[in-house]
Parts: C-alpha cells; structure tokens; sequence
C-alpha cells in the first residue's frame, strides 16, 4: 500500500467531508452530551447510506473490499466533524475480528449485518486502565461468559461483542450474541460515546481464538481500531488547528489581530507540526496492514495523534480567551472527545509500553 | 526495480567502495586541514563518479538529473560520514545562485567547475553583529568607487570563511531607503586585499565559522549579481532553502537505537533503564516523532517521483528534529551519570551523546532559529500576520539604533 492516496482516495475524502459537513453540527451533537444512552442518527444512517460501514470489509459478505486506507480517510472526516457515533470503529474492529478469526458460519452470520450498517458490534477488552488485561475479568465455562466488561464505548447499541476472556488459565478471543444482554449506560463526558458496562451471566459465546495466540490475536485487533482511531483524532487536531487559526486572524486585542502575538502565532504553528506528524503516522500505519511492523506503526500513531488531538484541544481553547470556555460555541466537544478518543484503544501508557517492547527486541 | 531504485543501488554500492579511502576511520585522528584535502579528494571523487552537481545542468558540470536522484544519493551518502561538510554551505546556496544570477557566463562555468570538484569553496556573508534573523538590518555597505565598488564593515557567522575562495555577500549601497530597499547582491573574492577573516571558537570546540572584516575591499561592477538596491529579493532566493534536502529525523545527532542501546545498558536504581517508565516514554515519543519526520519525507520522494510537488510539511524537520535531539542528549547524560563527564572535542555528534547535545544549541540557530522557522510557518503556511515591524517603510538611515 502506498502512503500516496490515489485519486480515488481522495474522492473519497472528499466526498465523505461533503456528506458529513451538510449531515452533523455542533447544534445536534451539544443536546447528546445532556443524556446518556443517544447517539447521533444522522451521522450513522450517513455512514450506512454511504457504505462506510462495508469499506474495508470484503466483497463476499457485502462489503466493499477496500482497506484501513480508505477507512481512515473516513475517520480523519468523521474527526473533523466530531461526528457523534463510536460504531465506526468498533464496527470495523468487531467485523475485522470475525473476518480474521472466525469460521465460514460465524462470518455468514455477522459479517453481512456490520457491513451494512444494520448490526452493531463492539470491542470489550480493556478493564480500567488495563487496555488488554494479562488475567481478563471474564470467565469461560462451558461455552458460557461470566463477569462483567466495563465501559464498553458503543456498548449500549451494540448487537455483537467480541471479549477477551480467560478460559481455566488461558486466555481466549470469543464472539457473544448481545440480544438480550443486561447493561448499563455509564454517564460519562462524552455521552454520545454511548459507554455501557455489559455484565455476563452465563451468556453462551462462541470462541474465535483459544490459547495464548488468543492476546496477540486481540492486541492485532486494538491496533486495527487504533489506526482508525488515529485518523479520526488527526482530522480532529486538524479541525481545531483550522478552528484556532481562523479566530486568530479575525479576534483583535491591542489594536492588532491575536493571531500577530507570537504566543498565540507559534502556538498555532506548533500544532501545524503535531497535526502533520499525526497525519504522517497514520497513514503509513494504514498503509502497513498486515506487514510485520504493523504494530509497531499503530503504537507511534496512536501517540503522535493523542499528542496531537489533546495539545490542540487545549490550545483552541487558550487562544480563544473566554469565548472558549463557553457551552454554546462548542470547543468543549473536542476536548471531550479528545480525551474519549485518547481512552478508547488503549492509552498512550499501553502504546508506549508495546512500542518499546518492540524497538528494545523484547516481546515481539 | 525501478529506475529510482537501480540509482540507489547503485550509489549505496559507490559509497560502499569510498568508506575505505574516506569513511570514519580514514578521518580518525585527522587535523582540521587534512580533513578539508581528504575532502576535496572526496568531492572530487564525487564528481569522477557523477554523484557531484547531480541535478545540475548539465552544461555547467552537472549531471542534468532531478531532485529525487540528489537526495536518493544523500540518503546513502549520509550513511558513512564522508568529509562533505566542507560544501555544505559552497554547493548548498552561493554556487546555485551564482549558477542563477551571475551575469558572466564564462566565469560562472569555470566557478561551477571548480567548485564541484573540490577545489573551490564558496561561503555566504549575509549575518552580521546587528543581527543575523533580521537579514535587511544588515549595516556592512559599498559605495560607488570609480566604475565599481568599495565594500566596509563586518560579516559575522560565516561558515568556512576561512577556507572559502569567494563569498556572496549582502551589502547596504542605500541607507537613505527603507532598509529592504537599500541593499545590493555581489559575489566577492575572499583572497582580495582588505578583507580579513578571524575565526570563532564554538561552544563544542570547532571553530568553522568565523568573522569577516572588509576595509576598503574594491570589487568591480561585474561582481553585482542583482539590480543595484534590489539585493534582498536574491538573499530571500538564496534562503529558500530546499525543504526535502537529505533530511535526517534525528536532528543530525545519534539515532534512536543507540539511545535504546543505552538505557539497556545503564542501571538505574538497581533495574535496567530501559524498564524505567521516564525513559520508556521518552523512546516512545522520541520514535513516534521520528518515525513521522520520516514518513514525511518519504511521502515527498513519492510525490517527487510522480512529477508532483510535496507540501510544506517538509520544513519541519529541523525544528522538531533537533529540538528533540537536544532533550534526548541530555538525557543520555543523565543516563550515564558521572560517567558522562569523559568528553571527547572530535568525537561525532552523530553517536556520541556529549558531542551531540553541545553541539545541538548550533542546530537550534544556523539556518534558521525555531522563532523564524515557528514564524514562517505561521506566515507563510497558516496565513497569520506578519510580526510588528515598527522599523516598516522608515529610511534605514532613520531607525533608531
Ligand atoms: C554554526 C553557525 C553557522 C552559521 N553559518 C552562517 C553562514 O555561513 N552565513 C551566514 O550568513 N550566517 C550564518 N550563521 C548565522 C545564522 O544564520 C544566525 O545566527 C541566525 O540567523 C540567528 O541570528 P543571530 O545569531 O544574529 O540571532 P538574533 O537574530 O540576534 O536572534 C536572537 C534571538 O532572538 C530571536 N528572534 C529574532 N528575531 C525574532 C522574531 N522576529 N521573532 C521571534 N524571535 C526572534 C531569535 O530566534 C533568537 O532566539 C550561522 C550561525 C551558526 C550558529
């Protein structure tokens, strides 16, 4: 995969800005932070409408055959628009678990649902800071879980989840059927998230990796969700760089536009260097699926975009002065959404931990 | 392979020949003076070989090739520590634009000619004592002497002033203008009688850069290489530095995995550093940054590649890359403790921590202090304001000093 995008990819950036920019604002994603348990319709039934969700799946199970690249593209939009929905990750990581692990009946069964759009899936690994834990809560016995999966983001909605569990002493990547499955909303600062804690009793589950290949197995999975994730916090960082730069040459102070005080100028110029190397990284990331150094490529872009995101997100906010701070103009979402995006595949503690594991030639 | 590929190869295998006349273990131990012959006999090897002008006309030496070729050949070229670094500047600004402005044709193939040979070197004198960032404030002046000129004043910072054989050089002709408008473009033979070169001892030890006294120094009209008061239009060509040089995402200091290497290596409180989460996150970051630098620059040989033109996210190789490098030394120092105290003047800030953190302040300001770097991509990538100028449209002769 080249880190070139063709001309087809970048209509597809393109055509997915225009959809998202006349489909989301702020005025629809300000009331989802006011109740836990909604999520933004308009931006899911774009996604749907507009194949997203068949992307990077393949063409046998109604998806479209294309690959992290292309998704990416989407998610660096879905980030610039603060689109209001976590399925788009957690959708790709559910199926591309089922693509990559599961046999011929497990695909037939989920695969054409989550490339569709209509069936919902979800990741349930982490367990606090613990983004994939050395003794999962969860327990397998006789095809059945016990135990509960905290803060599961889309776990509210979610038709499908895959888990990390431990079967006796071993671990072991499953599949369960959500239909019907107790859980509950957590209210959180990011409502639209959609985080549920997802207990289990004696749910039946079906495994997609047993043994200890089943953590390296998960691990490939976070990485797949954490590339996504990378490009929807750069197109993020990008927004609010964009959003800063724009205030900056318009808000006046001392007889001169704010954005002439190199405080505030560098600043800005600083998060033009955060913003690209974050874009950088993730599109090498994408275009390293399935290479030996895959790991490797999403740990780095997962921390330059948290880098990115988070920096920016406190910066936009500083250089707009009180204005910033305010419910109405909205800044406050991508903080929010800077920080759910920076917990949900894992922190940058996890990352870093597993990158240099890897540049110091341990734990390969 | 590709043509680009088969051209690497091809250099790499070139380069591989060279270490052993010119590579780090042919210079160890070397004076200042036999590392400069080493290097000429190194330039022009380059240039027997047609790795020297690589994308050059043809017709003044070059090898008529493109951009992606040159840096193809760097990024190989970087790989040994060859003694090149006497032509960085030469080869780098003042022979291009002579190659762009000078007015004698003639003459200006012979400079080329010699210049890529090793035989020659250029240096650039724009920085002066008043200021080296605020490039029009310079004060060295010529006035009209006869048919030509006579040059009085100071240049300061002059790389390779002292091994140089002519120089570009900014000087005011107009102080009663505005002070952009008031400056002339000359090239200026560094051998002529008044000029004087001193050299400066820097805080690492070396002392390649240098001041420059000129006292009556007369050069004749041919040496003008821009309209007489329209010099500051071919210093700012002359700094449009080319973003996708051989770029280096460690700042031109040690790589990552010999700072790994390290924190393997050293205990700290009883453990191996590198289980230690300061250091763990430090490599960390310092690879994510790195690694992003480089897919930068690989991304921009690909756009090269297909005929198109990279964006500007090139230029911010040195101010991350160094900024970075510098921390990362200290840190390396800290790893080592008292054991970091042994510094050696001439070992290599490419794999030596000591050298590379003194020497990395350098980094921060040659070719662009972070303030500049940080205003030009303010300026000129997101469009915010210029500074206050308050010295804007005032004569120079009127600015308060
Ligand atoms: C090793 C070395 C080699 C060099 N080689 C050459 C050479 O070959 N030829 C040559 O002509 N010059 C050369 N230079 C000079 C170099 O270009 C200048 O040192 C550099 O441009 C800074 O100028 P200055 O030292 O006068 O610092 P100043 O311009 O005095 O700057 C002092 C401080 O003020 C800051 N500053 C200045 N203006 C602004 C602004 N508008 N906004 C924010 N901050 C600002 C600077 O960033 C810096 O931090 C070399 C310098 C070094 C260190």
């Amino acid at each position: 995969m080249s880190i070139l995008y063709d001309e087809g990819q970048q209509a597809i950036a393109t055509e997915s800005r225009r959809a998202l920019e006349a489909r989301v604002s702020k005025d629809d994603l300000l009331p989802l932070l006011q109740t836990s348990g909604r999520y933004h319709d308009g931006f899911w039934t774009t996604a749907k409408e507009q194949g997203w969700t068949a992307l990077a799946l393949p063409e046998a199970y109604g998806g479209l055959d294309l690959g992290l690249v292309e998704l990416g593209l989407i998610a660096h939009q879905a980030g610039r628009t603060l689109s209001g929905a976590p399925f788009l990750t957690s959708n790709f990581g559910a199926a591309k678990a089922i693509e990559l692990y599961g046999n011929d009946t497990q695909k037939a069964r989920w695969l054409p649902g989550l490339a569709s759009g209509e069936t919902i899936g979800a990741i349930a690994f982490a367990a606090g800071a613990d983004a994939l834990p050395d003794q999962p809560a969860i327990g397998l016995n006789a095809g059945k879980v016990e135990g509960m999966a905290p803060g599961v983001s889309g776990g509210l909605f979610a038709d499908v989840a895959i888990l990390l569990a431990l079967d006796g002493g071993t671990p072991a990547l499953l599949i369960v059927d959500l239909a019907g499955i107790e859980r509950k909303a957590v209210d959180s600062f990011d409502n639209s998230r959609c985080v549920a804690d997802i207990t289990f009793a004696g749910t039946p589950a079906e495994p997609l990796v047993t043994g200890e290949a089943a953590r390296a197995a998960a691990l490939r999975i976070l990485a797949l969700q954490a590339v996504v994730t990378a490009h929807e916090q750069t197109g993020g960082a990008e927004a609010l760089m964009e959003i800063a730069r724009d205030y900056a040459l318009t808000r006046k102070a001392f007889g001169q536009p704010i954005g002439a005080f190199q405080s505030i100028k560098h600043r800005i110029a600083e998060l033009y260097g955060l913003v690209e190397l974050a874009r950088a990284n993730a599109i090498h990331a994408a275009a390293c699926e399935g290479q030996d150094d895959f790991i490797t490529a999403a740990a780095a872009a997962r921390l330059s975009a948290t880098e990115a995101y988070d920096t920016a997100a406190r910066d936009c906010i500083q250089i707009h002065g009180g204005i910033g701070v305010t419910w109405e103009i909205g800044l406050h979402l991508h903080m929010r959404r800077s920080r759910t995006l920076a917990l949900e595949q894992g922190s940058s503690f996890f990352w870093e931990d597993i990158l240099v594991d890897r540049l110091a030639g341990a734990g390969a | 392979m590709t043509d680009l590929e088969t051209y690497r190869a091809k250099a790499a295998e070139w380069c591989e020949a060279m270490v052993p006349a010119f590579g780090k273990a042919a210079r160890e131990g070397l004076t200042v003076e036999e590392d400069l012959a080493l290097g000429r006999r190194y330039q022009k090897a380059k240039f027997d070989a047609g790795y020297a002008g690589i994308n050059w006309p043809t017709d003044l030496g070059g090898q008529g090739l493109g951009h992606i070729e040159k840096i193809t050949f760097e990024g190989e070229e970087m790989k040994h520590g060859f003694p090149n670094v006497y032509f960085g500047i030469s080869l780098g600004m003042p022979v291009p634009v002579l190659m762009q402005f000078g007015s004698d044709r003639e003459f200006v193939k012979e400079r080329v000619l010699k210049a890529l040979q090793g035989e020659e070197i250029w240096c650039q004198l724009f920085s002066e004592p008043s200021g080296g960032t605020d490039l029009a404030g310079l004060r060295t002046r010529a006035e009209t002497d006869g048919n030509g000129w006579k040059i009085n004043g100071q240049k300061v910072w002059t790389s390779w002033a002292q091994y140089s054989d002519y120089g570009v050089i900014v000087v005011r002709t107009d102080p009663t203008v505005a002070k952009h408008k008031g400056l002339t473009y000359f090239w200026v033979d560094m051998k002529a009688p008044g000029v004087t070169v001193r050299p400066i001892k820097l805080a690492g030890g070396d002392s390649h850069v240098n001041e420059v006294f000129f006292d009556d120094v007369k050069i004749s009209d041919d040496h003008r290489m821009s309209p007489v008061g329209g010099g500051f239009a071919v210093a700012l060509a002359t700094l449009m530095i080319e973003r996708y040089v051989a770029t280096d995402s460690a700042g031109f200091g040690p790589h990552l995995d010999l700072f790994v290497d390290l924190a393997k290596e050293v205990r700290l409180n009883g453990r191996p550093a590198i289980e230690d989460g300061r250091i763990r996150q430090q490599i960390a970051r310092n690879h994510a940054m790195r690694a992003g630098l480089d897919s930068i620059n690989r991304r921009a040989r690909l756009m090269m590649q297909a005929g198109m033109t990279p964006g500007p996210e090139g230029s911010l190789n040195k101010l991350v890359a160094v900024r970075s490098r510098q921390k990362l030394s200290e840190l390396a120092l800290d790893l080592q403790g008292t054991d970091a105290f042994a510094f050696d003047e001439h070992a290599s800030p490419k794999d030596d921590w000591a050298s590379s953190w003194i020497n990395a302040p350098t980094g921060r300001i040659a070719g662009g202090s972070d303030e500049t770097l940080l205003n030009t991509i303010a300026e000129r990538i997101l469009g915010l304001p210029q500074d206050h100028r308050p010295d804007k449209g005032i004569p120079f002769n009127q600015i308060p000093a």
